[in-house]
């Protein structure tokens, strides 16, 4: 599995500007949400970071869920566009690492992004709020918690690209799956277990689940072991049907 | 003399189509083998199944000594291929294309500028793929066959897209190859007069069979025997395929 293999592919086609500039714009978000109508905010009875979290993940894990779903169909239209897959799978490497690369290069894309969020939360905290003594533990467990809730939507998206040489079909199935979980209700334990839902809930409980975060944690963990062993298995009925 | 490649009844089927049957080739170590036949014969089947791109039904076959499935990553490392059409990430130059190659290859660096001079596209090597012409997106699939130099070349159609002149140098290439790199090459075409200039042996194949295999002047005989004619090769082959056809009911 080599890394800067697959991140030297993605030269020329826009997908870390991408993840750049959509991580500026998902982390301008709380810092304009909270400038336009700070008392809006300000006066809530509650920490700061759940007043934030509240008032901008919905938007915030909306944009990454689309960076994910562009980043995906990027990294697999190099691949098909110009049938490099195929020369690719008649070299002696394993497919299933170019697949592992190149979804460790798009969680370490997201990884960047939510940081930038984070420390746009940070900085919305201490301008607008006042700050206590546990707030960079909770921002801490905040990051940790949102990027566990993004893996299985992250590996799903890639299984999903690497199944549809097309890149419109992928992009088509994954932005529907996007606006499923947009229409889910959000109160059940069940409908929020769905990938391109689990990123919208927070550690506060937003928007309503009231269900352990280690139980959605565990599930998450569950649903990335399933996606990753569905490529493997996907992978090779592939092989056998060509 | 040894034989780089066998293959034993390799037989590759898609629900009630039969693409390839009962498959026996011998390719010897250090020659060139002319695989020809109509479009939709099954070469690109066949070669497509050497390199593991396509699982055989049934059958297996050995390259080199190793045999599939056992020994696919040790096979494909000996194996530079050129299949139906040029592969390639359009985003990338020719050279950055064929550095991906080198890397998973783990060859030197030096090797890149090899293949691109050998092909002709030293020149163009910072163009981005997208860019180029067919004819050198042909040249640039040949020289990700042909890096590093390894001992089998499995090339399918490479002369499809160039012009005379492209043809010319690329048949002129493939010819020197078994001496230049002591490599062993597979080379498809629906052209007997493109094989006949360049191969050692030839395997014709009509849907999904082989028909013959053996060297030029061993067809010329043989079809003495079977009675087609022996003018031209051209006709002999048109002749050996339309009987073939004949004998499964008419199927074109």
């Amino acid at each position: 599995m080599s890394l800067t293999l697959e991140q030297r592919k993605l030269k020329r086609t826009g997908f870390f500007p991408a993840f750049f500039i959509g991580g500026l714009l998902a982390a301008s978000f709380p810092i304009l949400n909270t400038a336009v109508r700070p008392d809006q905010f300000i006066y809530q009875p509650l920490p700061a970071l759940d007043i934030l979290m509240d008032a901008n993940w919905q938007m915030i894990a909306m944009l990454n869920l689309s960076f994910l779903v562009v980043g995906s169909c990027i990294m697999y239209h190099t691949e098909f566009s110009g049938r490099a897959m195929q020369k690719m799978e008649a070299l002696p490497q394993r497919t299933g690492n170019l697949f592992a690369a190149k979804t460790i290069l798009l969680i370490a894309s997201l990884i960047f992004v939510l940081l930038l969020e984070m420390a746009s939360l940070a900085f919305c905290s201490y301008h607008w709020f006042s700050v206590d003594n546990g707030f960079w533990m909770d921002l801490l467990k905040t990051f940790g918690y949102e990027l566990a809730l993004f893996l299985p939507a992250s590996i799903l998206v890639m299984v999903i690209a690497s199944l549809c040489p097309n890149m419109w079909i992928s992009l088509g199935i994954s932005v529907i799956c996007l606006f499923v979980a947009t229409m889910l209700p959000t109160d059940s334990f069940i409908f929020s277990l769905f990938p391109f839902a689990m990123p919208f809930q927070t550690l506060t409980g937003a928007p309503k689940v009231s269900v352990a975060p280690i139980s959605v944690l565990m599930a998450a963990g569950g649903e990335t072991i399933l996606f990753g062993v569905a490529e493997a298995v996907l992978g090779k009925i592939r092989r056998n049907l060509a | 003399m040894t034989n780089m490649i066998e293959t034993y009844h390799l037989t590759k089927t898609y629900s009630d189509f039969t693409a390839v049957s009962d498959l026996n080739l011998h390719i010897q170590k250090g020659r060139i083998y002319g695989f020809l036949g109509p479009n939709g014969a099954g070469k690109s089947t066949t070669m497509k199944m050497l390199l593991g791109l396509t699982k055989p039904t049934r059958g297996t076959f050995q390259i080199n000594g190793k045999s599939y499935p056992k020994d696919r990553m040790a096979i494909l490392r000996e194996i530079g291929s050129f299949i139906e059409a040029p592969a390639f990430y359009g985003n990338l130059s020719g050279e950055e294309n064929l550095d991906i190659i080198r890397e998973i290859l783990r060859l030197p660096k030096s090797s890149v500028g090899e293949a691109l001079k050998t092909v002709g596209l030293f020149e163009h090597r910072k163009r981005l793929a997208k860019k180029y012409s067919l004819g050198m997106k042909q040249r640039l699939g040949l020289a990700g066959a042909l890096l590093g130099q390894p001992p089998i070349l499995i090339l399918d159609e490479p002369t499809n897209g160039l012009d005379p002149a492209g043809i010319h140098e690329i048949r002129t290439l493939i010819r020197s190859l078994p001496q230049k790199y002591d490599c062993t090459v597979l080379v498809s075409s629906h052209l007997l007069s493109e094989i006949e200039l360049m191969a050692d042996e030839i395997g014709i194949l009509n849907h999904g069979r082989l028909l013959f295999e053996g060297a030029l002047q061993e067809l010329k005989d043989w079809a003495q025997r079977q009675g087609l004619p022996i003018d031209n090769l051209e006709d002999t082959f048109l002749a050996l395929i339309e009987e073939d056809n004949l004998k499964r009911g008419g199927d074109r």
